[in-house]
């Protein structure tokens, strides 16, 4: 399409074109830019008057409140059953096992992305901050992020002693590897390749630029216990010694 | 004293046997096969066999009943009884060992080898009955847990899973 | 009586949201007509002239170095106002997932309360926003829900 203006924001499934106009005077159009939704005078007295007006047919998210505080419970084993149907899907489409943790992450990491602005928004805007330093921001994911994913805070929060780049979130009782089992063939096979895809799109996009995988490492007592090992980019570090 | 645990597919398939203490004779892999699908269709043959006279109340087939059972868990989000097990073959008792079969919704077969009733309970006729499926209600349990969650495992195929097989054991123990 | 122009930028600076529009204050006295023969301005309808008009992206654009100067010093989500530009006044805010929103207006004195009010509520917008599985972060948003509820916003605090 010869016409179509080529916008960085324009690449979405949803794309529109110049020629795309709006039947209801809402809505903003990448492709033409802020003339797309300007106030118009029909729109005006819409906001005026306080006139509601329905844009879609079912209740959206936006009407919805989303701040609530008191804990939203599911059932471990519904949960369950989607989280076997992820990997059973995923493991038919990827060649290999590093190929399906990678596909295990790379669903992960768009959760990781929403939920830490949803978790942050929850937190209201007393304590609501913006983590500057990487402890910091372990200490959130260790803690209140984790809390309000598995119901409780992981275990233990490490760091690296040779490589100062790397730290570990470790979790003794990973949920969601409950009821799984690893075949032989697949030794080296951790599920929680899709809990590490959350944690790094959590920290990707809160600016501290990561990369994070899951090890099994059992322990007496513990055989499902997990590694998160976290290889900060080196940017990072050096934005840490500056400020 | 239990003696083994077999688990049969939908249709007549062993995919798990367990023998969870000594003192059967050994059969092999060849026989436990020809085993569990002998009483496959014993089971089969006798959900037949049942009189068409008499309780209207009784379901007159499998799939009837198997069918108000499914509309049941569909409205109350709970089976009735997990045993749908209620016109073919129960259980089998000899005086050298006995079987019970508890058969789920799904055609799913649990079925345990046990030692005969032993002579302590001759007043109550039930117990051992009773306790059979007590454990069939523990292991069903298991394996809606950690046979039916696993995202490596194929319905219908063999369990070769060490996660099932250690809760079994404890559960035995 | 001031125009706005609102921005949201995503994580590699690329616009994903802009709205220009002015404070719906006070309008009844603007709406009654003043000279017979010109139609009367539409309340909340931006009134930037049109050199700085098209000067507003660039303005947005330029503000992003201070941002992320402050991005790494300020802990607030909240930057309050970061620069200014031949009268234009630049507002931003950083969520914590690295969106940022920036706030462009003509004079000065502004009831710093209320843009930050605006922005906060914004944010919640946004975070609903990424709750949709069809939308992915850094895609531009083109409900036409969030464009009324942030009109809708713009009515109420600006």
């Amino acid at each position: 399409m010869s016409e179509d203006i080529i916008l960085p924001s324009a690449t979405s499934l949803s794309k529109l074109t110049i020629h795309d106009t709006s039947k209801t005077g809402f809505g903003y159009n990448p492709a033409i830019g802020p003339i797309s939704n300007s106030i118009t005078s029909e729109t005006s007295s819409i906001l005026i008057n306080k006139r509601t007006i329905t844009l879609s047919s079912a209740p959206s998210i936006y009407e919805r409140n989303i701040t609530n505080k008191k804990p939203v419970e599911i059932n471990l084993s519904s949960l369950s059953f989607l989280f076997c149907e992820i990997v059973n899907w995923t493991h038919g489409q990827s060649r290999g096992i590093h190929d399906l943790e990678m596909k295990l992450n790379k669903l992960g990491y768009s959760i990781g992305q929403r939920y830490l602005e949803l978790i942050k928004l929850r937190d209201g805007i007393k304590l609501n901050k913006r983590d500057l330093k990487i402890i910091d921001i372990l200490h959130f994911i260790h803690g209140s992020f984790w809390k309000s994913i598995f119901g409780k805070h992981a275990n233990e929060l490490e760091k690296s002693q040779d490589v100062p780049n790397e730290y570990m979130i470790i979790e003794n009782m990973p949920l969601l590897a409950k009821f799984i089992n690893i075949p032989k063939d697949y030794a080296d096979l951790n599920c929680g390749a899709f809990v590490a895809g959350i944690i790094e799109g959590a920290l990707d996009s809160a600016g501290f630029y990561v990369n994070v995988t899951a090890h099994s490492v059992p322990m007496d007592g513990f055989p499902l216990r997990t590694v998160f090992l976290m290889k900060f980019d080196q940017s990072c570090l050096i934005r840490e010694s500056i400020h | 004293m239990l003696y083994s645990i077999l688990i049969l597919n939908k249709a007549g398939g062993l995919i798990y046997q367990n023998e969870v203490n000594p003192g059967l004779n050994k059969l092999s892999t060849n026989d436990y096969l020809v085993l569990a699908g002998s009483l496959h269709g014993i089971h089969a043959i006798g959900a037949q066999l049942a009189p068409n006279i008499g309780d209207k109340t009784v379901p007159a087939s499998v799939e009837e009943f198997n069918r108000n059972q499914n509309s049941s868990i569909m409205s109350t989000f709970k089976a009735q009884s997990p045993n749908t097990n209620r016109s073919g073959l129960q259980n089998i008792e000899t005086s050298l060992f006995n079987l019970y079969i508890f058969q789920t919704v799904t055609g799913l077969k649990f079925m345990l080898i046990t030692a005969p009733n032993p002579a302590e309970h001759k007043g109550e006729l039930n117990k051992q009955y009773d306790m059979a499926h007590e454990l069939f209600r523990q292991l069903y349990m298991l394996y809606s847990d950690f046979v039916m969650k696993d995202p490596f495992y194929s319905l219908d195929m063999p369990i070769k899973n060490p996660l099932f097989d250690t809760k079994v054991r404890e559960l035995v123990n | 009586m001031s125009s706005y122009y609102l921005a949201i930028i995503g994580t590699r600076d690329n616009p994903i949201y802009e709205l220009e529009f002015a404070s719906f204050k006070n309008t009844t006295i603007l709406s009654s007509p003043s000279t017979p023969n010109t139609p009367p301005p539409i309340p909340g309808k931006a009134r930037f002239a049109p050199n700085v008009k098209e000067l507003l992206p660039f303005i947005a654009n330029s503000s992003l170095d201070l941002i992320e100067d402050a991005q790494f010093t300020s802990n607030q989500l909240n930057l309050g106002k970061i620069d200014t530009f031949y009268g234009i006044s630049i507002n931003a805010f950083i969520t914590p997932g690295n969106i940022k929103f920036v706030l462009c207006y003509d004079g000065n004195v502004k009831e710093e309360n209320s843009i930050r009010s605006f922005f906060n509520e914004i944010n919640e917008l946004y975070v609903k926003t990424l709750l949709n599985p069809f939308y992915a972060v850094n895609d531009a948003i083109i409900s036409p829900e969030f464009d009324l509820k942030v009109k809708q916003l713009a009515r109420k605090y600006l």
